[in-house]
């Protein structure tokens, strides 16, 4: 009887998650050009040799590396930061916690386009400013200079994320006995080592979950690059769901596509598994 | 029982309907307009009073992922019965068997010597058979800023020195800048009139050659030495070019009728144009065409055909290009076309001897599509040479 209660949801878990899973890996080891559906065949692992050898894949993978070590942490920063302020008596509060949600609730093309024409080196609104306060003599094309084109859309990222972390951290903090603060402050304690040895330990487990969900969803979004360099200038911003979504979509390569993709989610599964084991024993601890 | 009495009549009610549609047909077509404000309600109302029994669902597909959106569909066997297309995609819808010649159709159809002349032999399949049925065409031209070249005592350029020296002249970094460059998505055809007017060729040899490798190192020589290109121009597509020319920052650009009206609304009598330079005693420029096509899998293959031809004729591609800013390409429409400023109209009508398309092969469309702007970004920004661009490029037309 149980198993017959959970069927329902194992059926459709099975179609709609791991078939177009095995069917991915199956196409991956075919060369397979969709405006040459006569010409596919199978070659193995044809397509992971290319790739291994594609210089373009490295570059794509070490972006990816600078794309979610960067942003979540910075979001994580800008995150807890942004909750201990909110986690303060002041007036309007709940106005603050608000609005504070915005950023993450806008569609992620909205804000691609928005920092879009905030970076613009014409119209922009970033130039005009720093022209102004004078830190730059001229314009700086954010997105046109390969040197800077991923840590502008980092910036745009991060500023898209960090209320997902200050609400789960806000909450987090809301749960911590004021009671083990009282205590520590009788004991003499800093607010600095109350924050170390108090609240920090308290949101720990939330950090964890929180930071873990962020780095899958970091790791595949490409929507806001998508919009705004479309991975540009050159390979710039190209991180691999990226590159995948390019090759696949635009170039109609599904074998190749998919290759990189399937080894994307291995590189990604394994990431996630060392840091579940991790941090979890921590947190368990 | 009210209910079960309300729930009989919508059962007898959708039968009906039912049975209405299954003797009707469905036209599904797909098509392209920038233009927010497109009147292609009208054109439906008017076919379909016109022709009973046929339904057009007309769809507006984004641009930027329209071909994308295409081929996917016709593979996964869900395309539309008929859609806008353009030539660099023949060769490869050629080659997955999606599309329907319609030779005979066109043979028989009264609007045929409407048509202006040379089109339907321009639109040819790689095959010789003809698939695609004209819409609308544009050519690429020079816009420039009238007021500003005035100012300082020049003339619109006819060569490339003479287009050099007038964007040095203009540039007044940051604020003004002589050339904007589309050097993201779908600047190809700007990047054509400079190099491929220079001997570049898409084909096994013909970009790596000294002299469109130089022609190439000179356009890229316009951004990273004489400075006379807007920094942002690696990143820059339609929207930033046309606005940063709409608002001042740059005193040319290249771009086609479509965007002329739009241009006059902001800047009045301060803009004009004429064709791009002579580059090297030789002059290229992109001919934008625009056509129809049915599509093999279609299951309505005759009332598609029908509505094309239809958006062919006379007074409808007027309207059908009054929403589309470009022009017609019927000879009766092109007699009193008023929908752009005359000296837009001449400009393209000029560039007409030396417009081109590229060549009909598979490739074009990778070149199109993605490999283009990823080389000219890199070359733009000095992480390959003039050489290594032309190299990569060229690989693409090796097979």
């Amino acid at each position: 009887m149980p198993y017959m209660l959970l069927a329902p949801a194992v059926v459709v878990t099975v179609f709609i998650v791991f078939m177009p899973m095995v069917q991915a890996v199956v196409t991956s080891f075919y060369d397979l050009i969709l405006w040459k559906p006569n010409a596919s065949r199978f070659v193995g692992f044809g397509n992971y040799v290319k790739l291994f050898a594609d210089p373009v894949f490295w570059t794509a993978l070490w972006n990816t590396v600078i794309w979610i070590g960067l942003t979540v942490p910075l979001q994580m920063g800008l995150g807890l930061l942004t909750a201990l302020l909110l986690n303060r008596e002041f007036p309007w509060r709940g106005l603050a916690r608000a609005l504070i949600i915005i950023p993450w609730a806008l569609p992620s093309v909205v804000i691609a386009l928005m920092w879009r024409w905030i970076y613009d080196p014409n119209t922009g609104v970033l130039n005009d400013i720093l022209i102004y306060l004078s830190i730059v003599q001229s314009a700086v094309p954010w997105l046109a200079d390969p040197n800077l084109a991923l840590y502008a859309v980092i910036a745009t990222l991060t500023w898209q994320g960090f209320p997902f972390f200050a609400v789960m951290i806000l909450a987090g903090l809301q749960g911590i006995p004021k009671s083990q603060y009282e205590a520590a402050s009788i004991d003499g304690a800093s607010s600095w080592r109350q924050f170390v040895h108090i609240t920090l330990p308290g949101i720990a487990p939330v950090l964890a979950t929180a930071g873990l969900l962020r780095v899958i969803w970091v790791a595949n979004s490409m929507d806001v690059i998508f919009v705004m360099t479309g991975g540009g200038p050159g390979y710039a911003t190209h991180t691999l769901p990226l590159y995948a979504f390019v090759r696949a979509r635009q170039n109609l390569d599904f074998g190749y596509g998919t290759a990189i993709a399937v080894t994307f989610t291995i590189l990604l599964g394994a990431i996630v598994a060392v840091y579940l084991a991790r941090t979890m024993r921590e947190v368990e601890r | 029982m009210t209910n079960l009495r309300k729930f009989s009549i919508g059962v007898a009610l959708a039968t009906t309907l039912l049975a209405g549609s299954a003797s009707a047909e469905t036209v599904r077509f797909w098509y392209h307009f920038d233009n927010p404000e497109n009147p292609m309600a009208d054109l439906v109302a008017k076919f379909e009073a016109a022709n009973p029994g046929i339904t057009i669902e007309a769809e507006n597909v984004p641009w930027n992922s329209y071909y994308d959106t295409l081929y996917t569909s016709l593979v996964g066997g869900n395309a539309p019965d008929a859609a806008m297309v353009k030539l660099f995609a023949q060769p490869r819808l050629v080659e997955m068997g999606a599309l329907e010649p319609i030779g005979d159709k066109i043979d028989a159809w009264p609007g045929k010597t409407d048509l202006l002349d040379n089109l339907l032999e321009l639109n040819k399949g790689p095959d010789g058979q003809q698939y695609y049925l004209p819409i609308q065409y544009v050519t690429l031209y020079l816009y420039y800023r009238t007021d500003l070249f005035e100012q300082a005592g020049l003339k619109p350029p006819t060569t490339c020195e003479e287009f050099r020296d007038a964007a040095i002249k203009l540039t007044k970094a940051p604020t003004t800048y002589g050339f904007g460059l589309r050097g993201g998505k779908g600047g190809w055809d700007q990047w054509g009139a400079f190099v491929l007017s220079q001997g570049g060729e898409l084909k096994p040899g013909g970009l790596t050659n000294e002299k469109a490798v130089a022609a190439n190192q000179w356009l890229i020589d316009l951004f990273q030495k004489d400075k006379v290109i807007p920094p942002s121009a690696p990143n820059d597509g339609f929207q930033e070019i046309t606005g940063a020319f709409k608002a001042g920052t740059t005193a040319m650009t290249i771009h086609h009728i479509g965007s002329s009206n739009d241009m006059v609304k902001a800047l009045g009598d301060k803009v004009s144009a004429v064709p791009v330079p002579e580059c090297g005693g030789n002059r290229w420029t992109s001919y934008g065409d625009e056509s129809l096509a049915v599509f093999s899998a279609s299951e309505a293959k005759d009332a598609a055909w029908k509505w094309i031809s239809f958006l062919a004729e006379g007074e409808n591609n007027v309207a059908f290009n009054k929403a589309t800013g470009q022009m017609t390409v019927t000879k009766s429409g092109s007699e009193n076309w008023n929908l752009h400023e005359r000296r837009f109209v001449e400009a393209t009508v000029q560039s007409l001897p030396f417009a081109h398309v590229l060549p009909q092969t598979p490739a074009t469309s990778e070149f199109v599509n993605t490999a283009w702007q990823t080389a000219m970004q890199q070359a733009l920004t000095g992480q390959i040479t003039s050489q290594q661009m032309m190299e990569q490029l060229e690989a693409l037309f090796a097979q």
